[in-house]
């Protein structure tokens, strides 16, 4: 009997432990937020770039780390140096654009069509006033949305 | 007399132009670090850097938003925001410096350039000057720049939970790899 009790004590701490590292090993090998069938904040460019430009503390928590399904115009499509597609959305400000880099790539877009980008928004980053360079919102692992 | 003075309001129009061309920049530059650690490598990736380059004065600045750092696990990610960067409270990260060996670059001329830089690095709401090796290369005209350089995460108040430390070193390798478009 007490060694039936021993055995008892003795597989639960092996079940704990056990239990432990898998929750362990899930919680480490938790995927990446799924931003294609993310809900998202629905804007505009220029809405987007005026309200995160503005440094408004509400604006910000309410954009900043979401998912946002941007409209807009096209300004250019640039590649970074992986070989990302990035996609440039015009904005009021010249020089100023929200800069979308792709997860999913967008084939045939040209500058001046209108299109809608699903991404997660990182901020806005203001560019150099002395040399007149307006700073980008920025927008990652981005997506096509239809 | 009237047509002269023109002739010469726009060759000096020109030359605003041409010292307006010395600047360079990008939106999309890449900066990535590496830490190697015991239980697991850990590589992150930014390629949302905003960076300017005045090829006449040699400054040289860098700009990122922390939260754009893209990791291969979630859970670093969201670690390296919540514990460690504390994202929220310093969003940006920063780098404003000038090369100090501009002379030995010449930027109409394809070729491989080793520089210095020397600047403020500011990470973590913690500002410190720093010196990186790094190099420009001209090619076709077209400017772009590397570099690598090593930050010691205890310099700027990075707090990492004893528990964890053995996941992340002490000492990180910060790369950073530029392709410039004239402004």
């Amino acid at each position: 009997m007490k060694r039936k009790t021993k055995r008892y004590i003795l597989s639960g701490f092996i079940a704990m432990i056990v239990i432990a590292a898998v929750i362990g090993f899930m919680m480490w090998n938790e995927p990446h937020r799924d931003i294609k069938n993310a809900t998202a904040v629905k804007t505009t460019a220029i809405l987007l770039y005026n309200n995160l430009t503005k440094d408004s503390a509400r604006m910000k928590s309410k954009l900043v780390n979401q998912v946002v399904e941007v409209s807009g115009e096209v300004k250019s499509v640039l590649k970074n140096q992986k070989g990302d597609q990035i996609i440039l959305l015009k904005t009021n400000t010249s020089g100023g654009s929200v800069n979308c880099t792709m997860e999913e790539k967008i084939s045939n877009v040209k500058p001046g069509d209108t299109i809608s980008i699903k991404g997660l928004c990182s901020g806005y980053i203001g560019g150099d006033p002395d040399i007149d360079l307006p700073g980008d919102v920025f927008l990652i692992r981005c997506y096509p949305s239809t | 007399m009237m047509h002269k003075m023109i002739l010469l309001l726009m060759l000096l129009a020109f030359q605003n132009i041409n010292a307006d061309g010395q600047v360079y920049y990008t939106k999309n530059g890449n900066v990535s670090f590496f830490s190697k650690t015991v239980l697991e490598n850990i590589d992150a990736e930014n390629n949302q850097v905003i960076s300017v380059l005045n090829t006449e004065t040699g400054a040289l600045q860098f700009s990122l938003l922390n939260n754009a750092f893209h990791f291969p696990k979630a859970k670093m990610e969201s670690d390296f925001n919540e514990d460690y960067m504390e994202s929220d409270k310093y969003p940006r990260s920063s780098f404003k410096g000038t090369i100090t060996n501009l002379s030995d670059v010449n930027f109409n001329k394809d070729g491989s350039y080793p520089v210095k830089v020397n600047g403020d690095l500011t990470v973590h709401g913690v500002t410190k000057n720093i010196s990186a090796p790094g190099t420009i290369v001209i090619k076709d005209g077209n400017v772009s720049a590397t570099s690598s350089f090593k930050v010691l995460v205890s310099d700027y108040k990075i707090k990492i939970p004893s528990i964890v430390s053995n996941k992340i070193g002490e000492s990180i390798e910060v790369k950073v790899a530029c392709d410039y478009q004239k402004k």
